[in-house]
């Protein structure tokens, strides 16, 4: 961002104002590829979602959450694979193992991610995302699990295109 | 009581029953792993997870106590595929080495697989690699692999024994079961968290590659002869083309009344070794330099002429009767029998050891173990294997042993000798006129013995012991004796046909009317109707 920063404004603001007025837009003039609105269990939200109120209904009817207020911006150029393989590594260090499906949940996700980034990913993958995510949601005693699996479900997404290019492509199409 | 329905079926139950409790105890199957009657619910393993009416998300049925009128569900098409997930979870890095694992066969983790997992794995990345056997205390060996991770061994050694060796170290996927640091898996109930763990990561030292499940072909119910609690215990025997039939493991069987869900160490390993099997394979008589082995026959006989000289002599007073309290109750109202009415000596006892005196027998921690170890002290004690009228107890008769005035002594299955025992036994042994010892083993005072009778071992008889409390159970009769190990029945009556006494020489079962008789009556005709977990006899009868 132009202007990264802690920033303290009314609910009532939406993800626009703060990402491209208050936050200056994305550095070096990139354009916005993805936003996730309130850290990094929050599913990711895309620009056609930059209207939405930053209180905790609205951005729950756009299928994100308001979480920590953290809000992290992707500029074009970024793979959302890796993004996903950064996160899923965060959830699977985070989880306390007491439940099944977030402890094994979290290292497969993180296992199965890492693969596709480094161009192993197999077509079925991307379906096998989904329905380790659906199976770790609403199912353990604490959120964790849920807190990783809704972010990487939503890569997935929108990004489909990008998780089946890398899979195509057999490495991600954003290395150098 | 709250009622509510569970698949459309209506159930009663007392308030804070938990969906779970109420489904296993209607017969009613919800599948399950951290969930153990006996420990503190934990809710992790998420495998009994139901649908509840009005409820966004599934619950675990081990932690949701039943409500008025709720609706609950375990077969749905959302419960399925949670349960299915919950399997495929497990199997992501479980070593599926089924076929070379003792729990294969027996295993709830195979069996919900077979019942409601997928049909194969969607995993395609390496398994996480752990340690695969561990030896984590004098009886238990661990593969790390193999766990689940649903903790009931670390809550059955932190919240039933309160010792706490175990715990789970690290997090996340690379959480493992271990011990504490210094720490070793030795309290003397360690054996429990073998039934516990519904996987193979912790297996038996001793049991470890003996059989498979399906060679066991038979779970015997009896009592454990380690002490006077008598937990009741499962046996379980392999048959052998080549050996026969043998205990392979004991296991407790649950009796609330009794010992709950547990057995300790000593039970479980130790007891039957000792106690299980006959080692002796005849009678045998002293000679000068060591023993030589007789038939049944002629050891009765030598026995009737051993004893029928010395009464010819000596008043009934010169024969003393010390029998263990190790003995059934069939035998022990046979040895009472032939004190009293064929020898017709007021000298009988069974109280070798301090704990087995009135007061004597404390329980030796919180849970199971008593400081007296035999199994049938409450028994002898009320079919009065006790001093007669002017009659010795085990101290006294050993003091007049010494004295010259107690000429004989008949020891039934106790070892005088043994650390512990009474004082001054060693001399008094030397100085009688004639000692006849019935036992499995060639203890120390089986070896001074005249006259040596193998006695059938505690898997190869039928009988009926009572413990401390009071509660008679059966034991189960497993093997038959190798060589000439006549029953106490077969040898007792033996010699009181050959004096013209009367005296009971029927079958085991006409032995136990007697039996229920002097234990005061209202008990079962049949031996066989003995209920499994045993009866509660009146206190202080008769």
């Amino acid at each position: 961002m132009e202007r990264p920063g802690n920033y303290e404004l009314p609910l009532s603001v939406t993800l626009r104002e703060v990402v491209m007025e208050h936050a200056g837009g994305v550095s070096g003039g990139r354009a916005l590829k993805a936003v996730i609105p309130g850290g990094a269990s929050a599913p990711v939200l895309t620009p056609q979602h930059l209207d939405v109120g930053m209180d905790f209904e609205s951005l729950a009817a756009a299928g994100s959450m308001g979480g920590s207020g953290g809000v992290i911006v992707m500029a074009e150029g970024t793979c959302m694979v890796k993004v996903g393989e950064v996160v899923a590594r965060f959830f699977h260090h985070e989880s306390c193992g007491q439940c099944t499906q977030c402890r094994e949940g979290t290292a497969w996700l993180h296992k199965v991610l890492a693969r596709i980034e480094r161009g192993g990913g197999r077509r079925e993958d991307l379906d096998l995302l989904l329905d380790v995510c659906d199976n770790m949601t609403g199912k353990t005693i604490c959120v964790l699990s849920d807190a990783a699996a809704l972010p990487v479900a939503s890569y997935v997404q929108y990004f489909r295109d990008e998780f089946e290019a890398h899979v195509r492509e057999r490495r991600c199409p954003f290395a150098a | 009581m709250p009622t509510f329905t569970l698949n459309g079926k209506p159930l009663t139950v007392p308030p804070g029953t938990t969906v779970l409790e109420a489904a296993l105890g209607a017969g009613i199957e919800i599948p399950h792993y951290c969930y153990h009657p006996g420990l503190p619910v934990e809710g992790s393993c998420r495998m009994c997870q139901v649908e509840v009416e009005n409820s966004p998300k599934l619950l675990i049925a081990c932690a949701t106590p039943v409500a008025e009128g709720m609706v609950v569900r375990s077969v749905s098409e959302k419960v399925e595929k949670a349960r299915q997930a919950v399997l495929e979870f497990y199997l992501l890095n479980h070593p599926l080495d089924c076929p070379v694992c003792d729990k294969g066969g027996e295993c709830p983790l195979q069996d919900y697989t077979m019942r409601f997992g997928p049909g194969g794995s969607r995993y395609t990345e390496p398994k996480v690699k752990r340690v695969k056997h561990k030896k984590i205390g004098p009886y238990i060996v661990f593969d790390a692999e193999r766990c689940i991770l649903c903790t009931r061994c670390v809550r059955f050694c932190r919240d039933v024994v309160g010792t706490g060796e175990l715990g789970v170290v690290f997090r996340g996927v690379q959480s493992e079961i271990d011990l504490f640091p210094g720490k070793a898996l030795d309290n003397p109930y360690s054996g429990n968290v073998i039934d516990l763990c519904p996987v193979g990561a912790l297996t038996s030292e001793r049991y470890r590659f003996q059989a498979r499940p399906w060679d066991l072909v038979k779970q015997e119910p009896s009592v454990c002869p380690g002490c006077s609690r008598g937990c009741s215990t499962l046996l379980d025997v392999r048959h052998l083309e080549r050996k026969g039939p043998e205990v392979l493991r004991v296991r407790p069987r649950h009796n609330p009344a009794v010992n709950g869900y547990w057995i300790c160490d000593l039970g479980r390993f130790e007891t039957l070794p000792a106690l299980g099997r006959c080692q002796l394979r005849g009678p045998s008589l002293r000679t000068g330099a060591g023993r030589e082995p007789v038939g049944v026959p002629e050891a009765v006989a030598a026995l009737g002429s051993h004893l029928g000289s010395l009464l010819q002599e000596a008043e009934p007073g010169a024969v003393g009767v010390i029998a263990s309290s190790r003995l059934t109750c069939e035998e022990l109202y046979l040895v009472r029998r032939l004190a009293r009415d064929v020898l017709g000596t007021p000298h009988l006892d069974f109280r070798v050891r301090p704990a087995q005196m009135p007061g004597g027998d404390q329980a030796e921690d919180h849970l199971l173990l008593r400081r007296d170890r035999t199994p049938n002290s409450e028994g002898a004690r009320r079919l009065g294997v006790l001093p007669g009228p002017e009659g010795l107890d085990v101290a006294g008769m050993l003091r007049a042993a010494k004295a010259g005035t107690l000429k004989a002594l008949l020891v039934f299955g106790e070892d005088l000798l043994e650390e512990g025992g009474p004082a001054g036994a060693a001399e008094a042994l030397e100085t009688l006129a004639f000692l006849a010892v019935w036992d499995s083993r060639e203890t120390p005072t089986a070896r001074r013995a005249h006259l040596l009778f193998p006695l059938p071992g505690l898997t190869e008889k039928v009988g009926t012991v009572v413990n401390f409390a009071g509660h008679l159970q059966r034991l189960a009769q497993v093997v038959r004796p190798e060589g000439a190990v006549p029953s106490l029945g077969e040898v007792l009556g033996g010699l009181a046909r050959a004096w013209g006494k009367p005296f009971p020489l029927g079958s085991p079962e006409e032995i136990w009317r007697e039996v229920a008789a002097a234990l005061g009556g209202g008990l079962p005709e049949e031996p066989q109707a003995i209920p499994e977990g045993g009866i509660l006899l009146p206190a202080g009868a008769p």
